[in-house]
């Protein structure tokens, strides 16, 4: 079973680093205005929420348990 | 995003038009990236198809001449019933109102000079092509036989003539998306400085809402029949209840996408009537507002009244009702729509020629057609009627007594500004005539055959003749008056050739109309619009001045501008 | 000096005035790109919400979920390396956007190092997709919970495929010059489209792995 905690382990730990890195770029770019620019916000928004859901994921709170 | 904003730079002269004039023969009329010559492409693979559609359907009446079955086997009938809904659905009525219409009019009503995306338009209309071709082709395999929506699971015994099916929609979708996103995109950026949204012409404003509908719903249908291809070529479970598919899931899928389109039939002919009646009442329209709005309301709430096809498909009773009430509530924007038309002509200077002829002739067709909708809506009635005959006739008035009339009003109307020429009024009346009384004749019948129990999709009606024995008189009646419709459309074909050649010669404006298109040459250069004109308010106001400003200086060229039905009102500031 | 520099400026009044007019005509054409493009983007998404739509309806109405099949209860989905997988497409997508980011400062290395890094991330999520199929215990045709699956999850991954080859032929391109730090559109398209890649994928990984 070592696998899947190898498995979870690099998901937590991308999660957490893509998340964190996603949700700065959003203050960043949070100013821009535009139609493209505003549909990259609501984009880049939803993949930090991917990023949760995968920590949560990785962290036996959501989906098949481990 | 221009609104008010008058910009009349250099840039915007004809050299920097969005693609060079055409050189030799295959850019200008095959792999043209014009939109008008795309519009005609449309307009003749859409007649050719529309003959070879209605044939199949005459086909079925000759059939049902007799109660046995009067000249085909029942597989064989099945077949025309099928491959004639299809094709007129998806290869004629989509390609000619949106494809063939919208091509040509509305860049020209909205002062741009061609769609958003040339290409991109020539490819949708060379799939139109491709697609009638997958979908004819699947005859040699046996065709098709469960009917236009091919529910599964009885279609699922059509085999590789299926998947054909299947692939033909697919294909046909892929043209009607890209369409509707390319003109969604060059009505909301393209139109002329000043032309507000409440300044469009209302035909414009019909094929914004068909183009939402296109682009938003036709995908559903692609992955509904997409699906079903899985399952026809790679026995993949979408549908099959045996392996804990679900049909109903398909008719979900597919009249989300199919009842919009019964709107993106009818709302261009909506917005075809909207520019005839007051051109031929010399009156401002009553109710722009209203009309343009309603369109699109009828536009959004198509997507919530899917399900009232459904009713008899075991459909949850809490389900029902909402669906029911929505499917009313449609009759609201449509209603004000009728009205409104109504109060245009009321006290109006009318002229009676073929298009508001055609016009006329729709207000009463689509109106019947749209009350036995209504009654249809109501799940009692819907349950005792699905299956018969009145759903034949009531979806035959909307569509050939709405749709098909507000296309053929709209031939007369633009052929003179796509072509120089007018159409024969005489041939294009007595059409009418054979139309008119052709259409009433074939599905009047059908709504007291229907409500006696006739059974539709049937290929013969033996007990049903034996019950009621008036029905065999009466669909031998529907089947003389449904060759009157075939005569008018052969008419028109003739007409819209003999005119090229014979027609009288029609100038600039020979209606006396209002809209950006009538203040060019007939028919228009390949740039359309020398210099992009100006605009300062509705089309509609007859006793005024027209409200354009820049408009071509191409106008002094034609001296026989003006000399038209009813003297035309001078641009803006003209004689100063 | 100033002088100068005006009366050069008025000799070349011509010439600028042109260019303003290539500027404002190539706004006009972004500005159709852009719209036309986010519409392709819509219609796209409901092209994946019908499936969607298809996969939560058959497994609503199913009465055992995963279904059972010749006796047999199908097994859950791998959560651990799909969530692993997941987030190196998400991945994937914060690089795209450093690469864009450093376009438009005229960073040409960084920019090609990210875009590498996005292409490489993409290609990992395929391979990682072609594990999870090949390891998978159901089939395509077997059950609704297989042919919404492998529809919906290989639909997305021909989506990641196209991706993947629309990034590279950017990186040629602007390497070519194709674009400038003002006038890019392809690479914004192009990052418009990875992201919508990533959350489609948000979408699936939720509904497939977590519900």
């Amino acid at each position: 079973m070592s696998e899947v905690y190898i498995e979870r382990g690099v998901a937590l730990l991308g999660a957490i680093l893509v998340g964190v890195t996603a949700i700065v770029q959003l203050k960043n770019d949070w100013a821009a205005h535009g139609l493209d620019a505003s549909v990259t916000k609501l984009l880049l928004g939803l993949m930090a929420l991917g990023c949760v859901l995968a920590l949560l994921a990785a962290v036996n709170v959501l989906g098949a348990r481990a | 995003m221009h609104a008010g904003t008058s910009t009349t730079h250099d840039a915007h002269d004809v050299h920097d038009h969005i693609h060079p004039p055409p050189e030799g023969f295959v850019r200008k009329y095959v792999f043209s990236l014009d939109h008008k010559v795309i519009g005609f492409q449309y307009f003749f693979t859409g007649l050719l198809i529309m003959f070879i559609a209605g044939s199949f359907a005459e086909l079925v009446r000759l059939q049902l001449t007799d109660p046995k079955g009067a000249i085909m086997s029942h597989q064989a009938y099945n077949t025309m019933f099928t491959m004639h809904g299809t094709a007129m659905v998806w290869l004629v009525l989509i390609p000619l109102v949106t494809g063939a219409l919208g091509n040509f009019v509305m860049p020209l009503q909205i002062g741009a000079r061609d769609v958003a995306f040339p290409w991109l338009n020539m490819a949708s209309f060379w799939i139109l092509p491709l697609a009638a071709l997958i979908l004819f082709s699947s005859l040699l395999f046996g065709g098709p036989h469960a009917g236009w929506t091919e529910y599964p699971p009885i279609s699922l015994a059509d085999g590789t003539a299926g998947a054909l099916w299947c692939a033909a929609i697919f294909t046909i979708g892929i043209s009607s998306t890209m369409t509707g996103l390319n003109f969604m995109v060059t009505i909301m950026k393209m139109r002329a400085p000043g032309m507000t949204w409440t300044r469009m012409p209302l035909f414009v404003w019909a094929t914004f809402a068909t183009a939402l509908m296109n682009m938003i719903a036709t995908v559903a249908l692609s992955a509904a029949v997409g699906a079903l291809f899985l399952e026809h070529v790679f026995n993949v479970p979408f549908y099959d209840a045996a392996r804990g598919g679900s049909a109903v899931l398909y008719e979900h899928m597919f009249w989300f996408y199919s009842h919009p389109a019964v709107y993106i039939f009818i709302i261009p002919a909506f917005g075809v009537v909207s520019e005839v009646i007051p051109t031929f009442s010399r009156k401002p329209i009553f109710g722009y507002k209203m009309i343009a709005f309603s369109s699109m309301a009828i536009a959004i709430l198509a997507f919530t009244v899917w399900a009232h096809h459904m009713f008899p498909s075991g459909l949850a009773p809490w389900l029902q009702l909402p669906f029911m009430i929505l499917t009313y509530a449609i009759g609201i924007p449509t209603g004000i729509k009728i009205f409104s038309w109504m109060a245009t002509l009321w006290g109006g200077r009318i002229h009676f020629t073929t298009s508001m002829l055609y016009a006329l002739g729709f207000l009463i067709t689509f109106t019947f057609g749209g009350i036995t909708g209504v009654f249809l809506a109501s799940v009692p009635v819907d349950l005792h009627a699905h299956g018969t005959y009145f759903v034949v006739g009531h979806f035959h008035y909307v569509v050939a007594g709405g749709a098909v009339m507000g296309f053929l009003a709209a031939i007369p109307y633009w052929y003179p500004k796509a072509t120089g020429r007018m159409l024969s009024e005489r041939l294009g009346q007595l059409g009418f005539w054979l139309f008119f009384i052709g259409l009433n004749g074939t599905f009047l019948p059908m709504h007291w055959l229907g409500l006696e129990g006739m059974p539709r999709r049937y290929a013969s009606y033996v007990d049903f003749a034996k019950a009621v024995p008036d029905a065999v008189f009466w669909n031998q009646f529907e089947t003389a008056f449904s060759f009157l419709m075939m005569a008018s459309i052969g008419l028109l074909a003739f007409n819209v050739i003999w005119s090229l050649r014979h027609g009288k010669v029609a100038g600039i404006n020979p209606w006396g109309a209002r809209t950006l298109e009538w203040t060019i040459s007939s028919p228009p250069p390949y740039y359309n619009f020398k210099k992009v004109p100006e605009v300062y308010g509705r089309p509609y106001d007859f006793d005024k001045p027209l409200p354009y400003r820049n408009t071509d200086n191409e106008l002094d060229a034609f001296p026989e501008y003006g000399k038209t039905v009813m003297p035309t009102p001078q641009p803006v500031g003209a004689g100063v | 000096m100033a002088a100068a520099a005006v009366q050069h400026l008025a000799g070349h009044e011509a010439v600028a005035a042109r260019y303003r007019d290539v500027d404002r005509a190539y706004g006009e054409t972004r500005d159709l790109r852009l719209l036309g493009f986010m519409f392709f983007l819509v219609s796209d998404c409901i092209l994946f919400s019908s499936f969607i739509f298809a996969y939560v309806y058959l497994r609503v109405s199913a009465p055992t979920w995963p279904p059972i099949v010749d006796g047999h209860q199908l097994p859950w989905f791998d959560t651990s390396f799909a969530a692993m997988n997941s987030v190196v497409l998400f991945g994937s997508g914060v690089t795209m956007h450093f690469a864009l980011e450093n376009w438009k400062h005229l960073n040409t290395r960084k920019f090609n190092g990210w875009l590498i890094a996005t292409i490489v991330l993409g290609i990992g999520f395929l391979l990682g997709q072609a594990h999870e199929y090949s390891v998978v215990n159901i089939s395509w045709q077997g059950s609704t919970m297989g042919a919404s699956f492998f529809t919906l999850t290989g639909m997305h991954g021909f989506h990641v495929f196209i991706g993947v080859c629309y990034l590279a032929i950017l990186g040629i391109q602007a390497n070519r010059g194709v674009y400038t730090s003002s006038k890019y559109f392809g690479l914004t398209a192009g990052t418009l489209y990875w992201h919508f890649v990533d959350v489609i994928w948000v979408a699936l990984f939720s509904l497939f792995y977590l519900w």
